[in-house]
């Protein structure tokens, strides 16, 4: 940088510069009424982190985000977003107040399957964790196949048909259900009925996915009740009847992201299997809502692979005021102890350090603030506010850095004047290498790390340079001015008096 | 120079702050290296065996889990839990933080899906009705077993990363042996601080790691405010032939001990706030995981900078021959082993060493022998 003394002048422009700029835009901000954008945590709202349970490629990925995207802001909620981060893909809705709602809408994964019901179970009170590779074979007497269900058409019965009482197999009423991790199409699982009315089914194999499906739409039959018609592509309409023949007056269950929503006998008023034409209906104990959900799941919302939630977060707006209040509670108390030693220990000089920690914060929340309207910056939660405060020691130091080497230099005999130049020389170096380890630490952690991380490597990163700014446009013009103008003074208060030093008359 | 001893005014020999203050101490940091590394070997021993035995206190965001938090005055960890078991969780951990900031843990990994939902909004929906809220009002957050290990194995290749960046950083900047000495820094807070988790059974978070990784930054900051300096008094001491490498080092630390001191105060002041003023009396539990981790760290940080890194530097420039040299040259000529601030300060600024300057610094030395005696 610059080479021996700078002028007066330029001195005095670049610390007017620098005090205009900065509270100027604080107070531009103000006016403007801008503020902060808050993280989860200060603002309340919802988080959801989803990682998918199988191998996903980008193209895969940037699909799910699109189709999430669409389901938020089909909720008609603000301010929503929905970003991917490496394979996992996080739903972020600031603000939110139903958050419970929400969830349970976005939280769908929507892929559908479509297996032979083996057999059904029972839910025992007290399960056994199961550690077997897969399921062990349904008990004969118990097996849904159709040949043991005997399905004949009676178009007297109630039903239309008749059909053999088939028991639940007790053995597998305490085995857990399949994680959704272990839900994999081509394994046989147990999978719970939709209600939680403690009805469970043993799965086989899937023979059809959502894929297969054209649209879905929830309507009422002739009876009042809700069900689900649907159209099949052309070539889902081939295998549908595929499925159909090979289970022929047996069960099909209809899984939604591991849930049962409908296990439907295949074709039971018929006597010999039928094509379905292209189209077909999911009845059971639908209401408006639910069967609504499955036909806009079935319709728009297949994701191409199945996710599950990594980490789910819901803060209440009130439990994230109170946060809000706490974290800068603690920056304002921390900032005033700091403040309060600074001005015993540096007196007049002290005075100096207020006001440049008054530039750096008067400038951080104007960029906070704008960077806020952007959508280039972490919003604002409580790893940020950390970061600021673990900030304000790095800030001060600096100014440390600096007087201290003026003490150095002024105790070898120099007068204020030639120290304040001297000294500056050799501080800026130091605060430069300090502040680049710093920045580098920062950097490192905002490009690799995750969550929470990120917000708090962004914010120290970003006073972190701004520390480097006010060191060089600030301190450096005010403490040379002041230096030069310095007289041996005795008073405490002096600059003299803030460093200790023995300063020779001139 | 006895004779000059008397001539020092009294008031030229204040407390030991003022000497702090103004630079004038006269530690040997250098020479009682095996006491410092003693007092980190044992602590760190003490961290690997606690970890060994008892292992790190993990919170739910590594074992995967369920917390709740609401806000409700007048009620006792008592009638939470009461409640909490009563919506069909057992063992719950239940704290009040700043005095109505309910916080509430279990561990929910044997459900999944919907069963996980129904338990979840059980729970909410109690502690709502406790807290006279509706249950959209609990904040209620949901970690799947293998979360914590994404946040962490990220957070261990930044670390990695971080320290081979490091590493080169300061190998160009200033030189390779002053790069080994502050890693060596670094792992040894980031020991501690461990250990020191593991041996008080504070729970670790990924906010922890978080914390942990920024004290590492603070610590290398701490380490090359000081370097700095030892490089500044070391350009040409081999030409100087004035004083060893260690002698240097030890005059660079006492110089900066001021700053050193100043430095971590006004870093752990705000943390300190953190701990206190954020989490204790406004309740905010993020606060404190980041708090703690800052504090400890910070604690071993500045004890590292101060008593591991320099010192190793010491001992790894002296094992070079041309130091070893000036080692020999310097005991054949009976040179000084202690010099004060004041003088090293023109010798470090070159030049402009007065005629009293010099003779204080006879006089100072000879002080600081007898202060060294006591």
């Amino acid at each position: 940088m610059a080479s021996g003394p700078a002028s007066k002048r330029s001195l005095i422009i670049a610390l007017c510069a620098t005090l205009l700029l900065s509270f100027g835009s604080l107070t531009l901000t103000l006016v403007l009424g801008w503020a902060p954008k808050l993280g989860l945590d200060l603002a309340g709202g919802l988080s959801v982190v989803y990682k998918p349970t199988t191998q996903a490629s980008k193209a895969d990925m940037l699909q799910v985000v699109q189709i999430l995207s669409n389901r938020v802001n089909g909720l008609g909620v603000s301010g929503a977003s929905v970003n991917l981060q490496g394979t996992d893909v996080v739903v972020s809705v600031p603000g939110a107040t139903n958050a419970r709602e929400i969830l349970a809408s976005i939280g769908q994964t929507a892929q559908l399957l479509f297996r032979p019901v083996l057999c059904k179970t029972t839910t025992a009170a007290k399960l056994e964790p199961f550690t077997g590779a897969s399921l062990p074979p349904c008990g004969p007497q118990y097996s849904m196949a159709a040949s043991n269900l005997g399905v004949s058409p009676n178009p007297q019965s109630g039903a239309g048909y008749t059909i053999n009482p088939v028991q639940p197999d007790p053995s597998f009423s305490t085995f857990p259900s399949t994680p959704s991790s272990a839900d994999l199409a081509s394994k046989a699982v147990l999978l719970p009925a939709t209600g939680n009315t403690g009805e469970r089914y043993i799965l086989g194999p899937a023979q059809m996915t959502g894929t297969s499906l054209k649209n879905a739409i929830a309507q009422q039959d002739q009876a009042g009740a809700w069900i689900v018609s649907y159209n099949l592509t052309s070539a889902g309409s081939a295998l549908w009847d595929q499925v159909a023949y090979a289970n022929f007056h047996g069960l099909v269950a209809i899984e939604l992201d591991g849930v049962v929503q409908s296990a439907p006998i295949i074709q039971p008023g018929e006597t010999a299997p039928k094509s379905f034409g292209g189209s077909g209906q999911i009845s059971g104990s639908f209401t408006e809502s639910s069967a609504k959900n499955l036909a806009i799941a079935m319709q728009f919302g297949s994701l191409p692979v199945r996710l599950e939630p990594l980490t789910t977060q819901t803060v209440s707006p009130t439990l994230g005021h109170s946060a809000l209040v706490a974290g800068l509670g603690a920056g304002l108390a921390g900032l005033l102890i700091v403040l309060l030693y600074t001005i015993i220990y540096y007196r007049a000089l002290g005075l100096v350090i207020v006001l440049g920690l008054g530039v750096s914060a008067a400038s951080l929340f104007a960029i906070i603030s704008a960077l806020g309207k952007t959508a280039l910056a972490p919003s604002f939660d409580l790893a940020g506010v950390t970061g600021l405060i673990v900030s304000i020691g790095i800030t001060v130091d600096s100014f440390i850095v600096y007087f201290e080497r003026l003490k150095d230099e002024t105790r070898a005999g120099r007068t204020m004047r030639s120290s304040v130049d001297r000294g500056f020389k050799s501080a800026w170096r130091t605060v430069l290498a300090a502040d680049l380890v710093s920045l580098l630490a920062a950097g490192l952690l905002y490009l690799i790390a995750v969550g929470a991380v990120r917000g708090f490597a962004f914010f120290l990163g970003l006073s972190t340079l701004l520390d480097i700014i006010v060191t060089w446009y600030f301190t450096r013009p005010l403490v040379t001015l002041l230096g030069r103008r310095s007289s041996d003074s005795s008073s405490n208060f002096s600059m003299a008096a803030g460093i200790g030093a023995e300063v020779k008359h001139v | 120079m006895s004779n000059s001893q008397e001539m020092v005014p009294s008031e030229k020999w204040p407390n030991g702050f003022i000497r702090i203050y103004r630079g004038l101490t006269t530690i040997n940091f250098v020479s009682r290296t095996k006491i410092y590394f003693a007092v980190s070997v044992i602590v760190i021993i003490a961290g690997i065996c606690s970890i060994a035995l008892r292992g790190l206190n993990l919170g739910i965001d590594f074992k995967g889990g369920t917390a709740w938090e609401v806000i409700a005055t007048s009620t006792t960890t008592a009638e939470v839990t009461r409640a909490v078991e009563a919506a069909g969780v057992s063992q719950p951990s239940v704290f009040i933080l700043g005095g109505s900031t309910v916080h509430v843990e279990a561990d929910l990994n044997a459900l999944t899906g919907t069963d996980l939902t129904r338990v979840e909004n059980a729970v909410a929906d109690a502690l709502a009705k406790i807290a006279n809220k509706s249950g959209n009002q609990v904040s209620v957050s949901t970690v799947g077993p293998t979360w914590g290990g994404a946040v962490t194995n990220r957070a261990l290749i930044a670390l990695l990363v971080f320290f081979v960046a490091v590493v080169i950083y300061i190998s160009g900047r200033f030189e390779p042996k002053m790069a080994i000495s502050a890693f060596v820094a670094m792992v040894h807070d980031l020991l501690i601080t461990i250990g020191i988790y593991s041996i008080f059974g504070f729970q670790v978070t990924p906010d922890t790691v978080i914390a942990l990784l920024t004290i590492l930054g603070y610590s290398l900051y701490d380490t090359v405010v000081v370097f700095d300096r030892v490089r500044d008094n070391t350009k040409g001491i081999l030409n100087n032939g004035s004083m060893s490498y260690s002698e240097m080092i030890n005059l660079s630390m006492n110089q900066t001990l001021a700053r050193s001191i100043n430095t971590s105060l006004v870093a752990i002041l705000p943390v300190l706030s953190v701990l206190f003023v954020g989490a204790e009396l406004l309740g905010a539990t993020t606060l404190r995981e980041y708090g703690l981790a800052l504090f400890v760290g910070l604690m071993a940080g500045a004890y590292s900078s101060l008593f591991i890194a320099s010192p190793l530097l010491a001992i790894l420039k002296e094992r070079e021959p041309r130091m070893i040299d000036l080692r020999n040259r310097l005991a054949a000529k009976g040179a000084r082993t202690v010099m004060s601030a004041r003088s090293a300060a023109e010798l470090a600024g070159g030049g402009g060493s007065s005629q009293d300057a010099s003779s204080s610094k006879a006089t100072i030395t000879a002080k600081a022998r007898k202060q060294k005696r006591r």
